[in-house]
């Protein structure tokens, strides 16, 4: 935090430097010069709480034994991230860059056609995916919103890194 | 050296095509074969006539080539293309680490960006296979098996070839419903019972493009129209028809196309097959492993048969308004050259909607396995490859409601690009010599002479 506050307060007089040498706009404050924030962690988001009940999305995960896990999230949750949240297995090797299938969910169907449809790239990657059904989709590419209240999202029976010996890999 | 002699090879083969088409008949010092005696005067043809005589006939060498419907020779442009592949460039496509594995690679996408074109698709949407065998089985069992869940009926035709026929029978033993539609006397599929056999619980529809025994080619632009508006996806096996005649997938409607490469002049055991993206088409991969080719079909793609398919795929985009010239004018002139000779004689399928390359006859009052024993300097067919060692006549034949004496007296002419003039014009003087022979020696062509109806006769069992 310290390094953060230090690294500001050097940016800020790089640009009073720089502004005594440029003519400025009569709005311009040296304050709008340069924001910074203190940078989230992917999957940050999931780990908050609603602010209010109007957020509030309640989603159940039904893992490969069929256990079922019913979840409180919010709206603009990614599944993947919840899940993680919730210690739910779902890998998500790729940290939601679209490059795996290990967050490989079934949707219910009803909830299907309420979900964003699946850019090109999610569906080259589904290809790729073992036990793929019709109500295929990458958990990742799925952000919670109101009309998903109630949602079923099934875990298949394995995913692309799955290992024989029993062994589970942890998300990153 | 070898790229040296394969272009001079590809060059002999292709004067010989032109100069016939010009009408210049010439021996050729570079031909493989002998050319055929020249004909006989007719008063020792009459006299051969009488004595059909074949006891001394002999063959030198291998018989002419005229069964293009069972494969093709290697056109020697796609060896050419091929052997790097086959020797300094032996890296494994899908190995990501390293120099062998990229040319490779590149090589593989080349390939698949020209087999691409040949049918106006997307490099993406090609899948490379072990020939149209699995092709068919991955689109025909694939979709039906990804889809089964909520639709469980697949519609095909009774023509189709036996690897589209047995992936329904597999399907119909797991409960899956298939409707066999009937084809009409010229061989092609009644629209409207097709419209009418789709229902809300049909994923699939699967018919062929050219027929492999009888040269028809189904309206397939229409059939994709039907299926799109009905939201069923749409399988063409188009082995005997890529590469010579106009194929486009998206202005045909087409969502999953089979293709071979030993039937466009490529190397046997590689093919591929189409899957559109947009709307996507599901499959279920039968074979299971590494993932590749888009997950469709695991296994190391080889390289050298690709490249093959690839280079064959770009040549018959290349020659096809040539090939096809070639080949209707050497289809007509065998067919004219035996129809004004002999009577009795029926071409099998429509006319008009074929593909000239593949002309099956039928022989009145002759049986088909004694022709073809008789015309053993001419490797010819009676059927398809695939059932040549069953005695039952063609179910192609018999599906377009040919009696079965008919169907028995069948031959399968196929014409191909390096298919000659002097090989055309041999056989059919061959063929017309031997059907007066046959004919001479059978007492019911002895019957139609002295004009009894055969259908009359009530024949006693045996």
């Amino acid at each position: 935090m310290f390094c953060l506050l230090l690294r500001r307060s050097a940016v800020h007089n790089s640009c009073k430097l720089i502004s005594k040498q440029i003519a400025k706009p009569a709005f311009y404050t040296p304050h709008n010069a340069l924001h910074t924030t203190i940078p989230r962690r992917h999957g940050e988001f999931e780990w908050q709480d609603p602010k209010s009940t109007d957020e509030i999305v309640n989603i159940t995960y039904v893992d490969k034994d069929g256990k079922r896990t019913k979840v409180q999230g919010k709206v603009g949750d990614n599944v993947l991230y919840l899940a993680h949240r919730h210690g739910i297995e779902m890998e998500g090797a790729c940290e939601a860059s679209l490059a795996c299938t290990t967050c490989h969910v079934y949707v219910q169907h009803d909830y299907l056609q309420k979900l964003k449809e699946a850019e090109e790239q999610e569906d080259d990657l589904l290809d790729m995916a073992p036990f793929l059904r019709e109500n295929s989709r990458l958990g990742c590419q799925i952000l919670l919103d109101k009309s998903m209240e109630g949602m079923e999202l099934e875990l298949p029976k394995a995913t692309r890194n799955f290992y024989v010996d029993g062994h589970k890999p942890k998300p990153h | 050296m070898q790229k040296v002699l394969g272009r001079i090879q590809a060059q002999v083969l292709r004067s010989r095509a032109t100069n016939a088409l010009a009408n210049v008949v010439r021996h050729e010092a570079t031909s493989s074969r002998t050319a055929a005696k020249p004909a006989a005067t007719s008063k020792e043809f009459r006299e051969r006539q009488v004595r059909f005589n074949i006891k001394n006939e002999q063959t030198e060498g291998r018989p002419l080539y005229l069964d293009a419907q069972a494969t093709t020779p290697m056109d020697p442009r796609v060896l050419d293309a091929m052997l790097p592949y086959l020797t300094n460039f032996y890296g494994n496509p899908h190995s990501r680490t390293h120099a062998y594995g990229w040319e490779t690679e590149s090589a593989v996408e080349k390939a698949r960006e020209q087999v691409a074109t040949l049918i106006g698709a997307d490099p993406k949407e090609i899948i490379f296979t072990s020939g149209a065998t699995e092709s068919n089985n991955i689109a025909v069992k694939g979709v039906a098996r990804f889809y089964g869940t909520k639709k469980r009926h697949v519609i095909t035709t009774q023509t189709e070839h036996k690897c589209v026929l047995d992936s329904c029978r597999a399907l119909e033993n797991e409960g899956f419903k298939v409707t066999y539609l009937p084809v009409l006397a010229n061989g092609l599929i009644d629209l409207q019972q097709l419209e009418e056999t789709i229902t809300s619980e049909t994923s699939l529809v699967s018919i062929m493009t050219v027929n492999n025994e009888i040269g028809v080619r189904q309206p397939v632009d229409e059939i994709g129209k039907l299926c799109r508006s009905r939201r069923v996806f749409f399988h063409t096996d188009a082995a005997q028809a890529v590469g010579k005649v106009p194929l486009d997938v998206n202005a045909m409607n087409i969502d999953l196309m089979s293709i071979s490469g030993h039937k466009i002049y490529g190397p046997k055991g590689v093919g591929a097959l189409y899957v559109r993206r947009r709307p996507r088409v599901r499959l279920e991969p039968i074979q299971s492993g590494g993932g590749q080719e888009r997950g469709l079909r695991s296994g190391t793609v080889p390289a050298p048969l690709a490249v093959g398919l690839g280079a064959a795929a770009e040549l018959s985009l290349r020659e096809m308004d040539y090939d096809k010239k070639w080949v209707d004018f050497l289809s007509n002139r065998l067919l004219d050259r035996i129809s004004s000779a002999l009577p009795h004689v029926i071409r099998n399928g429509d006319a008009k909607a074929t593909y000239n390359g593949c002309l099956n006859l039928s022989f009145a009052y002759v049986e088909g396995e004694s022709l073809l024993m008789a015309l053993k300097d001419v490797a010819l067919s009676s059927g398809s490859a695939c059932t040549s060692a069953s005695l039952e006549p063609s179910y192609v034949l018999r599906a377009i409601g040919t009696d079965e004496d008919l169907a028995h007296s069948s031959i399968r002419f196929g014409i191909g690009r390096f298919t000659t003039v002097e090989e055309v014009d041999y056989t059919a003087d061959k063929c017309i010599k031997h059907v007066e022979r046959l004919r001479e020696m059978s007492p019911l062509w002895e019957m139609v002479q002295e004009g009894i109806d055969l259908k009359t006769i009530q024949w006693s069992q045996h």
